[in-house]
């Protein structure tokens, strides 16, 4: 069975089932008909379903303004330091202290009974959520907010069950105090022996076998999923979530994808990628290098050239991991970061990496040649029916695919120097979402490159945001496999030296 | 389950508003700065009991006990407006139970006060069993009280956290003064798992499914103008409280229901954690809970 032609079709039964236009041009309805259309959205289909009596009709009028409301405000959210169990007020501290889990029981309280997997599908859907009407976000973060840290003991006990001894004798010096919140688990500060200052990941006990027994419970997922997008392939979305929610509760995957990364990007000029301390790191803590620098939210507060710096290296680390590494981070959180300046950016958490083999990138590679190097739009829908993305006999003229893709590769079309604005990062994510138009009737998005998407809805959005400007064609020329250009920008320059230095180490016998 | 079919009778409303009007009731019932702990008190096993997650099940499972006793019934066939409003009159349950359990001692006699004036009005005849009734029957009230109870120890069994043996005896004890509240002579009211337990078979042969009790729960079991998202989540409810209720009274009713393996009674637990985070988003319910888990921590740790 054809996938894409199956797609189309169903996406051309829910257009015809929207009401009629408003005047905007925006079919009502439209919004809820996309947000099935990608596994990411998955999770703001489900979250969205659960909350969806509270936001009722206004979720449907509101306009492109809305839509970038949201994708700010989720920066917003994110660029501050991630948070622990926010608690109003000035008792803050001593009310998180006073409701820390103590038990494995408590745990099992708090996070079991679904609560864990809807806390994780929000915030995978929390960045790419064109669906997440602010109520919608609203019970999203409450349920988030209710998750308080474990007590100082009981994380102590989940180090010594992992690593066999308690924190305070493994490490040198241990913070007791968490610094940070994970999904399910929380972040301490740690001294090694060795005189290393780190990070230790602590997972919740017992909450890795209760999310895996939640994800069991495939029918109320389905359930759900269905409310939202009934025409969708659900066992196909199912099977995405389970597969993205059950890889992040065993810290060896994510331990395993940052060092993989932290490898390649050894000495490079711009890019940390923190260090795995492989001794330290189970299943269920990982520890790894401590990071400090601003967060995203301080560095708009920095000058355009140190910001435009910044946008140069993540759009670099973005490409570059994909066609060198064939690994792609699916998390561009904002909070992922911390930016030192001079363009040099530390990148965390790898929990939601996406391994591409040749095969999947090749016609990835084909649609940037044939469009924007050879300019062969025939090619170019050659490709995108080869991918899987748009049926192939479409009734369109290729000239209407160019029209309704192109936005996409708005920023590597040509050689020019190019500012990525809010407005253009939102007309991105419109386009997506376009339901209704004649060409999303027959393209679809293949379920490996789904992740895939948040290049689209989160980079760019990240990139709008720091008002990042630069020629990015050359850039990327640099990163194209097809064509390795010079280098660019002073960046692009003391990057060759790196290569040069990696080709270097490579050669010489160990 | 064949019983629990789509109601379309329009002399009911529709249900829409549930979970907002059952959150906002039960916020409102939990004091911010108490006076004092009330009728139970932060160590008792009531508040920890009916914190749980399964209390929509319990309490379904408790109107559908309760409806079985003719008189009871008719009590509420005849007099409430619930068919009008049959979402105010939940969240008015829902604030009751709540202000009892977890408000001041001065706020639950205001409150059950409250409720034995209204019982005074109700009264007439059943016209199924032909008998005279008066809602404040200590008779009656016993009943209600102890259907409450058996449905929140049964169920809690079933989909919510263990309750040791020693516990359940607590809570029957500890709930006596419920009953006493509403106006059942002290003497009366079980004290043990065991009392109520034999109180409830010495009440079996009263028991009987009128055609008003057959007819509002199946509107309760599958409410009109649910939202379709809280409406599928009110199917494992539902499944949930016939799943928890006695065989004869599943027998009295005629629910045609699958027996609750564990896979079953996972699936339902699920549901219900669904349903509390969505609970847990509507106003001012995690402060709520986090004044009462902080008051438990505080008597825990005393």
């Amino acid at each position: 069975m054809n996938r894409t032609g199956n797609k189309a079709i169903i996406t051309n039964e829910l257009t015809r089932r929207t009401r009629p236009t408003p005047a905007d041009g925006r079919p009502r309805g439209s919004r809820k008909v996309a947000v099935g259309l990608t596994a990411g959205v998955a999770a703001a289909a489900l979250t969205t379903a659960l909350v969806r009596r509270r936001v009722g009709r206004l979720r449907f009028t509101r306009g492109l303004a809305a839509v970038q409301l949201v994708l700010r405000g989720g920066v917003r959210y994110a660029s501050n330091a991630p948070r622990l169990f926010a608690a109003a007020g000035e008792h803050r501290q001593q009310l998180r202290n006073d409701l820390a889990l103590e038990t494995a029981e408590d745990v099992a309280v708090t996070l079991g009974a679904m609560k864990g997997v809807l806390v994780k599908l929000g915030q995978m859907a929390s960045y790419m959520d064109d669906g997440l009407a602010p109520a919608a976000r609203r019970t999203l973060s409450r349920l988030q907010d209710s998750i308080p840290p474990m007590s100082p003991e009981l994380a102590a006990q989940v180090v010594r069950e992992e690593l066999g001894r308690p924190p305070e004798e493994v490490f040198a010096q241990w913070d007791p105090e968490p610094i940070a919140a994970a999904s399910i688990g929380q972040v301490h500060r740690a001294i090694t022996h060795d005189g290393h200052a780190v990070a230790v990941k602590v997972q919740y006990p017992g909450i890795a076998e209760t999310m895996a027994a939640d994800l069991d419970n495939v029918a109320l997922l389905r359930r759900m999923l269905k409310i939202t997008a009934p025409h969708q392939d659900v066992d196909a979305l199912v099977a995405e979530l389970r597969e993205r929610v059950l890889e992040e509760l065993d810290y060896r995957r994510e331990a395993d994808n940052q060092e993989l990364l932290a490898d390649y990007y050894d000495g490079h000029p711009t890019i940390h990628v923190p260090r795995v301390i492989a001794g330290l790191s189970t299943r269920r803590v990982v520890t790894s290098e401590l990071s400090d620098g601003a967060r995203f939210a301080e560095l708009a507060t920095w000058s355009q050239e140190e910001r435009n710096l910044a946008g140069e290296t993540i759009y670099r680390f973005v490409f570059r991991s994909l066609y060198e590494v064939h690994a792609f981070n699916g998390d561009p959180h904002p909070g992922n970061y911390l930016f030192h300046g001079g363009g040099r950016v530390t990148f965390l958490d790898f929990g939601l990496v996406k391994h591409f083999t040749d095969e999947d990138l090749r016609p990835l590679i084909d649609m940037v040649r044939t469009l924007c190097v050879d300019d062969k739009p025939e090619e170019f829908r050659a490709s995108l029916e080869e991918a899987g993305f748009l049926a192939p006999g479409a009734p369109l003229t290729t000239d209407a695919i160019v029209d309704h893709l192109a936005v996409f590769y708005e920023l590597v079309r040509e050689p020019k120097t190019m500012t990525v604005t809010s407005d253009y990062a939102s007309a991105v994510v419109r386009r997506f979402f376009a339901v209704g138009q004649p060409v999303t009737e027959y393209a679809s998005i293949p379920r490996s490159y789904v992740i895939l998407q948040r290049i689209n809805l989160g980079l760019f959005a990240l990139l709008g945001d720091l008002h990042a400007t630069a020629n990015w064609r050359m850039i990327a020329e640099e990163i194209w496999p097809f064509i390795q250009g010079p280098p660019s920008t002073p960046m692009g320059e003391a990057e060759v030296r790196w290569r040069e230095r990696r080709r270097l180490a490579a050669e010489r016998p160990a | 389950m064949s019983a629990i079919t789509s109601f379309g009778d329009d002399r009911y409303a529709a249900a829409s508003g549930l979970v907002e009007r059952a959150a906002a009731a039960q916020v409102s019932g939990i004091p911010e700065h108490p006076a004092d702990d009330g009728f139970f008190g932060p160590a008792s096993v009531t508040w920890r009991i009916n914190a749980d997650l399964s209390g929509a099940v319990a309490g379904l499972r408790s109107l559908l006990m309760q409806a079985l006793h003719p008189l009871a019934m008719a009590g509420v066939d005849q007099h409430s407006d619930w068919r009008r409003d049959p979402v105010g009159r939940l969240a008015a349950t829902t604030a009751y139970v709540t202000i009892v359990t977890y408000g001041e001692r001065a706020a639950a006699e205001r409150a059950s006060a409250r409720v034995r004036k209204i019982h005074e009005h109700v009264r007439g005849t059943d016209t199924v069993t032909g008998q005279q009734y008066a809602a404040g029957d200590p008779a009656l009230l016993l009943w209600v009280h102890a259907a409450l109870v058996d449905s929140t120890l049964a169920v809690s069994e079933l989909f919510g956290n263990p309750v040791s043996p020693a516990d359940r005896d607590q809570y029957v004890a500890e709930m006596a003064v419920a009953a006493e509240l509403v106006g059942v002579p002290p003497g009366q009211v079980p004290r043990t798992a065991q009392a109520l337990r034999d109180y409830l078979a010495g009440v079996r042969p009263e028991l009987r499914c009128t055609p008003a009790a057959s007819e509002s729960m199946a509107y309760l079991l599958n409410p009109p103008g649910l939202d379709d998202d809280i409406a599928e989540i009110w199917r494992d409810v539902a499944a949930g409280a016939v799943g928890a209720l006695p065989d004869w009274a599943r027998e009295m009713y005629g629910y045609d229901t699958p027996p609750l393996t564990d896979a079953r009674r996972t699936e339902i637990r699920q549901a219900l954690g669904v349903l509390d985070a969505v609970y847990l988003g509507e106003p001012g319910v995690l402060e709520a809970r986090q004044r009462i888990t902080l008051r438990m921590r505080a008597a825990q740790h005393a």
